[in-house]
């Protein structure tokens, strides 16, 4: 590898040379022969149609192919997270709502170690979400169905890769600018296409959460693996730890602040996409701030707005108050070693 | 003092407004609203052309979704709106031009359909010509709604828009309720993706949908037949549909229901522009432009097909092509556009 280091320069300069030519060949608009070019210097005024990368019917080829060929690999995906979406929320909404405001302050208590502060505070905000209107109970219901399934889904993809870029520093520089572009893309890039692939509905949603809200988990499994002391590490090496107790017996548990933090930070920002996903008719409590803004409706989109604020509040302190009963505990067992 | 510093203050901006004036054609400025779904898209850029060109003011455009832009416009910060989905917002339009914020300007397509749609392969095998048709389980299966077992799914209108609310109740007139959910797409950029979507995998779909449109000289959609248009049934049915719309879909009633009438797309002002007299001729010119649907799905077709999205090259297209525009403004404006052309 290293003896090929000094060319990487000239290589890219071949593909930025070559892409141009592609440009210049493939335009409609380019003028008759290449000598016109330097005959004429008009084209460096303005910016010349003919230097236009054809970036955009290549994507288009490209998405009409995956719809076309791997239709039926996306259905079956669709299928799959539909039955799970459908179960879950067919089942909360069915039961009687004094059980399920129970369930989650219960929930909350023992999450958070049985601090009555916490409990009250969710319960509370439980209490208002079907207080604020009646109908914002079931689809506060299926608005939390979309984010737990997502999170979920961005548990089990996000966790391991997270620990393979703590690990691997080849595979962390190239998932970074992976991560950054789903960061940052916005976000009816990948909505409206992800219509196409899975039609209206939940699973278009849950695919947004998902690239929107899996990078800061990933971020902060690496971080926090990272971050653990070199001299425990080294301490578990001299009692003979193999790679894989050392993950999951050192690593791990001492980075399982950061990762609840990750958890935590997921939640909220699946949040924030479910409400944006009801553009692409998801149903929940989104679609009433919508409505709200449709009908220019003020009060009705704000009060819809708290809504989902107060939803907010009620995962953020169940994982909040959970991740910090995690840290005292290893911090309680690092005292303990010393 | 104060009184003094305002009054001079006042004739320095009377004096700057004159000034202005005075060189008015060269110093106007048109603020056009437009919208996220194409066929407004050519209105405005043809209309924004011509300004332009014809009565050389500086246009500025703002693109945005239906309630962002229609409020701006009823807070006078856009002056002028070539396309307006009157029926859809009927309640906020009527009072807004019952306030004098805006004045109505006439229609700029003179007929557009809009009603249930079935995709042709389908409509086709099983004989599907009007929405009676579409009420059996067996049909209903084939548009299988997902996320209601049992029910097909008819892709509606937009919740918030007048035609969600009239397909609710017209699903419930025709007995479609049984066997369909009215789903509502959240955007008119989703529903679109849903019918598109539908075609490139070569699946059954059901929906609301109008015209002139973009997508629909590219998919082949047939219309469902539904009772004739009846105006004593259709002010019936938008009593209910009001009733509903203020009170919940619990506020139901029986009622009749006919075809959507024929929807008259209308043009829009801001009273402040439209009562400046520096603005008449353009206010005169908007006033005249109307275009038939057969021009408008032309001039859309090479929008989305040829110009990649130009708003510009379109507009130029349509004034190269046709002539029937030189009949809403004066001579002189045209030769002017036609030299810019």
């Amino acid at each position: 590898m290293g003896k090929y280091k000094k060319y990487i320069n000239l290589v890219y300069l071949a593909i930025f040379v070559g892409m141009v030519v592609i440009a210049y060949t493939t335009s409609k608009y380019r003028p008759e022969s290449v000598l016109v070019l330097f005959t004429d210097p008009s084209w460096l005024g303005d910016w010349p149609k003919w230097l236009d990368f054809p970036l955009m019917p290549f994507l288009n080829k490209w998405f009409d192919i995956l719809i076309v060929k791997y239709g039926i690999m996306f259905e079956g995906i669709n299928f799959f997270l539909l039955g799970l979406y459908g179960k879950m929320k067919n089942f909360l909404v069915g039961l009687p709502w004094p059980i399920v405001m129970i369930s989650v302050i219960l929930l909350a208590y023992f999450a958070s170690g049985r601090q009555t502060g916490t409990t009250i505070m969710v319960a509370f905000c439980v209490f208002f979400l079907g207080f604020l209107s009646p109908r914002y109970w079931d689809k506060c219901i299926m608005t939390t169905t979309i984010v737990v399934i997502g999170m979920l889904l961005c548990l089990v993809i996000g966790i391991p890769i997270g620990i393979m870029m703590a690990r691997n520093k080849k595979v962390r520089n190239a998932l970074l600018p992976i991560l950054d572009l789903m960061q940052t893309i916005p976000s009816f890039c990948y909505l409206i296409p992800g219509i196409l692939l899975f039609g209206l509905g939940a699973v278009p949603a849950i695919f947004a959460i998902f690239v929107y809200a899996v990078p800061p988990l990933i971020r902060l499994t690496d971080l926090g693996i990272r971050l653990v002391d070199k001299e425990v590490i080294e301490a578990a090496e001299a009692f003979g730890a193999s790679k894989k107790q050392k993950l999951l017996g050192v690593q791990l548990p001492l980075a399982l602040p950061n990762i609840m933090q990750g958890i935590n930070q997921c939640t909220m920002m699946a949040l924030a996409m479910v409400v944006i996903a009801s553009m692409i008719g998801t149903r929940g409590i989104g679609d009433e701030v919508l409505l709200g803004l449709q009908q220019l409706n003020v009060g009705m989109a704000t009060e819809a707005g708290i809504a989902i604020v107060l939803l907010a509040i009620i995962f953020d302190r169940i994982t909040q108050s959970y991740g910090e009963r995690m840290q005292e505990r290893v911090h309680h067992t690092k005292e303990k070693k010393k | 003092m104060k009184f003094l510093k305002k009054l001079i203050l006042s004739f320095v901006f009377a004096g700057v407004m004159a000034l202005g004036s005075t060189s008015a054609n060269a110093a106007c400025k048109v603020h056009l609203g437009d919208f996220d779904w194409d066929s407004a898209n050519v209105h405005t850029a043809i209309v924004g052309f011509i300004i332009k060109n014809g009565y050389g003011c500086e246009v500025e455009v703002t693109k945005g979704s239906t309630s962002p832009i229609m409020a701006a416009h009823y807070d006078g910060q856009l002056d002028v709106i070539t396309e307006v989905w009157r029926d859809n917002i009927v309640q906020m339009h009527e009072e807004a031009v019952a306030k004098g914020q805006i004045i109505e300007l006439g229609v700029n397509t003179p007929s557009s359909t809009q009603g249930f749609y079935v995709d042709k392969a389908t409509s086709d095998k099983y004989g599907l010509k009007s929405v009676e048709d579409m009420k059996k389980p067996e049909i209903a299966k084939l548009f299988a709604d997902p996320e209601a077992p049992g029910k097909g799914r008819m892709t509606s209108c937009i919740s918030g828009w007048t035609c969600y609310t009239i397909n609710l109740v017209k699903h419930k007139v025709y007995g479609l309720d049984e066997f369909y959910t009215n789903f509502d797409p959240g955007s008119g950029g989703a529903l679109d993706a849903a019918i598109a979507g539908a075609f490139k995998k070569g699946k059954p779909v059901f929906s609301y949908y109008w015209t002139p449109t973009g997508l629909m000289g590219k998919v082949d959609l047939v219309q469902l037949k539904e009772p004739a248009y009846d105006n004593a049934c259709w002010t019936e049915m938008m009593a209910v549909v009001e009733k509903i719309k203020a009170d919940g879909p619990d506020a139901y009633t029986d009622t009749c229901a006919s075809a959507y009438v024929d929807m008259a797309l209308t043009k829009s002002a801001t009273t402040k522009f439209a009562n400046d007299p520096a603005n008449k001729p353009i206010i005169d010119f908007v006033k005249q432009y109307s275009l038939p649907t057969a021009e408008v799905n032309k001039s859309l077709a090479f929008y989305i097909d040829e110009s990649g999205g130009d708003m510009e090259a379109t507009a130029k297209n349509y004034l190269k092509s046709s002539d029937s525009w030189t009949k809403w403004v004066p001579a002189d404006v045209a030769k002017k556009v036609k030299a810019a052309l």
